[in-house]
């Protein structure tokens, strides 16, 4: 009827060549109807009509849609300039949002201290070998703040076969300067991790003890872009991949920095690559403001030098807060569980 | 050094794609310019406004018989398209006409006072490399690919034209190094890949990949010819798009292989340029785009993005099986 209403509108007046044409019009529908209800009754006694739920019938509009757009549902034809795509992240939130609240039960704290908008440059510990920890400070942002921040990845892990396609996808960049001053320009967030590699392959009982920040290249990058940072600390990503051995030979016909040997990895093969589900404390500290150094502070190495080891003293002290908050490696300690998480959490 | 539009250009390298479309759109251009058009043979239904020279750049006295011309014939302006549009097993020729041949246009442009040089060039000297930046810009070393000769000899090219533009500070010299480009005229081994209906590809790798439309392409190359931008320049298609979503939008069936394999298949393909197979497959696997940032401030926003370069590509290919 909807598409009669849309036939008639432009016939509608008083003109009475116009009543008469809708008479006829009228008429030759009527006529065409007729025509076409009767044909389809010999079909329907052929083959007995199911009637399917309509919930079912939408299911199956849905598959076939998918069937004929195959390879293209998950993903969409624009992707943004490094790579990562909306259409994938929307796909994988109900994922995300599981193992955030579920899976890690992750506690967030002093995300209020964020700064209202972006860009600003996230520092955190290294922890795990997965980028898991990257994902979930980018989730935690992206509740609060609505902005999802890009993260740094390292080298080896960035170009590794199969898992580097998905990082791109999900916003992961290669960790270098050029990279991440261009999406500071862009106006986008980075979250780094300037332990590097050194950070990821730490022996299982220095997990929370932070390594040398590189050289220095973080605090110098923030002020030369002239963006606050945001020191973070994480805990919880170690334990859900705790390294026992890390194996020298193998890593070397692969290419690789190191190949783990986990409680689950490589016993279980490639489901060995699954995390445990410890509990993570993911804590924001206050942002750090470079704006008032002297315009050639970039260029006094002793200076950065004496920034980055407070800069680490400060992610240290934050990762230690979050030590304390928990009881064991599983589970909150006792008073923070109940009468800290109402309020500290962000939904 | 003047800015104004140079009265006599030379085309060399007429029957390369560049060389012939350029042709083309300055005969139909500006009425007061004298088109000169070299190369080594004649190419079929030449405009006649354009006056053809046969040189042959890997005769050891080209620079003297190209200096001759230019001077004659008073050129101004010099596009350098005489390169191999695929490479070919004959690494020695390939040199020849690539690297040194360059090396007697640069030197013959030096004798004839030509003021102005343009040089293609190409982004995939940049090389695929697992620590890209994901934006590759100017000052970004040229590392090409091991196994690729034929962009080792385009970066030679660059290295000896560098030298030369130090010592010839009044010239003006452009480099344009273009990305792949792709559209409904444009073919090489590249394209010719990319529309396989089947597409072999490394197992596990999905870069970001560029491409520039061939009408962008032109656009660049005329503007550099016509008007004064001296420097190198990113000649590329603004956005990026993953390896598969390519072939996705085009309906493509992809064949992801492990290298073993994809060597071995890709073998008899890959011979044709006498170059290990991970030549062209680790532009496949490692990115190597480049920031077009100041080629579109110099030549003008692309008119096509990489995906609307692609989608023009691609109904054109349905259009070619009837033709």
């Amino acid at each position: 009827m909807n598409r009669d209403g849309d036939l008639m509108r432009p016939l509608s007046g008083d003109d009475p060549a116009r009543i008469a044409a809708r008479a006829a019009l009228a008429d030759l529908r009527r006529e065409i109807r007729g025509r076409f209800t009767r044909a389809p009754v010999p079909v329907r006694s052929a083959v007995p009509r199911v009637s399917l739920p309509a919930a079912w019938e939408r299911g199956f509009d849905q598959l076939r849609e998918r069937l004929a757009t195959f390879g293209m549902h998950e993903r969409s034809a624009e992707i943004d300039e490094f790579g990562m795509d909306a259409e994938a992240l929307r796909a994988l939130r109900p994922l995300l949002d599981f193992v955030f609240d579920r899976f890690w039960r992750v506690r967030v704290g002093g995300i209020d201290g964020l700064p209202e908008r972006g860009p600003y440059l996230l520092v955190a510990n290294a922890a795990g070998i997965l980028p898991y920890d990257a994902l979930m400070i980018a989730h935690a942002v992206e509740r609060a703040r609505g902005e999802r921040p890009r993260f740094a990845v390292a080298d080896w892990l960035i170009t590794l076969p199969f898992v580097q396609p998905r990082l791109a996808r999900l916003g992961g960049v290669r960790a270098c300067r050029e990279n991440v001053e261009r999406l500071l320009e862009a106006r986008c967030s980075v979250a780094v991790f300037p332990e590097g590699v050194k950070g990821a392959a730490k022996p299982f009982r220095d997990r929370y003890r932070l390594a040398r920040f590189g050289r220095g290249g973080v605090v110098r990058l923030a002020v030369e872009c002239g963006v606050p940072i945001v020191p973070v600390g994480v805990v919880g990503a170690e334990e859900a991949h705790p390294i026992l051995y890390k194996m020298a030979a193998p890593a070397r016909a692969l290419g690789l920095p190191f190949v783990p040997v986990t409680p689950t990895f490589p016993w279980f093969g490639p489901l060995g690559a699954l995390p445990l589900p410890s509990q993570w404390v993911i804590r924001f500290g206050e942002p750090i403001s470079y704006a008032d150094l002297a315009p050639d502070a970039a260029r006094d190495a002793l200076l950065l030098s004496r920034l980055t080891e407070e800069l680490r003293a400060q992610i240290q002290s934050l990762v230690d807060a979050g030590l304390r908050t928990r009881a064991t490696v599983w589970s909150l300690a006792p008073g923070q569980a109940s009468a800290g998480a109402p309020s500290e959490r962000t939904g | 050094m003047s800015t104004s539009q140079p009265g006599v250009v030379a085309i060399l390298g007429l029957r390369s794609f560049v060389g012939r479309e350029l042709a083309l759109r300055l005969s139909s251009g500006p009425p007061g310019l004298r088109i000169l058009g070299l190369d080594l043979r004649r190419p079929l239904g030449l405009d006649e406004r354009v006056r053809f020279h046969r040189i042959d750049l890997t005769e050891p006295r080209a620079d003297t018989t190209l200096a001759a011309i230019l001077e004659k014939q008073r050129v101004e302006a010099l596009v350098h398209a005489a390169f191999r549009t695929d490479p070919t097993p004959d690494h020695e020729r390939d040199h020849e006409l690539d690297a040194i041949g360059s090396l007697r246009v640069m030197n013959a442009c030096a004798a004839a006072k030509v003021r102005r040089l343009v040089v293609a060039s190409t982004t995939m000297g940049y090389g695929p490399h697992p620590d890209n930046p994901n934006y590759l810009t100017e000052e970004h070393p040229l590392r090409g690919h091991p196994g690729a000769h034929a962009v080792r000899d385009r970066i030679e090219m660059e290295r000896l034209l560098g030298d030369w533009r130090v010592q010839h500070p009044d010239v003006e010299v452009s480099v344009l190094r273009a990305c792949w480009a792709i559209g409904p005229a444009f073919w090489n081994r590249i394209v010719r890949y990319l529309s396989l209906p089947v597409v072999p590809l490394p197992i596990g790798y999905d870069p970001l990949i560029q491409l520039v439309h061939e009408q962008d392409l032109l656009d660049a190359f005329e503007r550099a010819l016509l008007t004064s931008h001296a420097g190198v320049f990113n000649v590329v298609g603004s956005g990026v798009l993953p390896v598969s979503t390519l072939f996705r939008i085009a309906g493509q069936r992809t064949l992801p292989l492990p290298s073993l394999l994809l060597d071995r298949l890709s073998s008899p393909w890959q011979s044709q340029s006498g170059d290990p197979p991970a030549a062209f497959f680790d532009y496949l696997r490692y990115l190597w785009v480049a920031d077009g940032r100041r080629g579109w401030d110099a030549f003008g926003e692309p008119a096509y993005s990489t995906k609307e370069a692609w989608i023009s590509f691609v109904s054109s290919r349905r259009m070619r099986r009837y033709r």
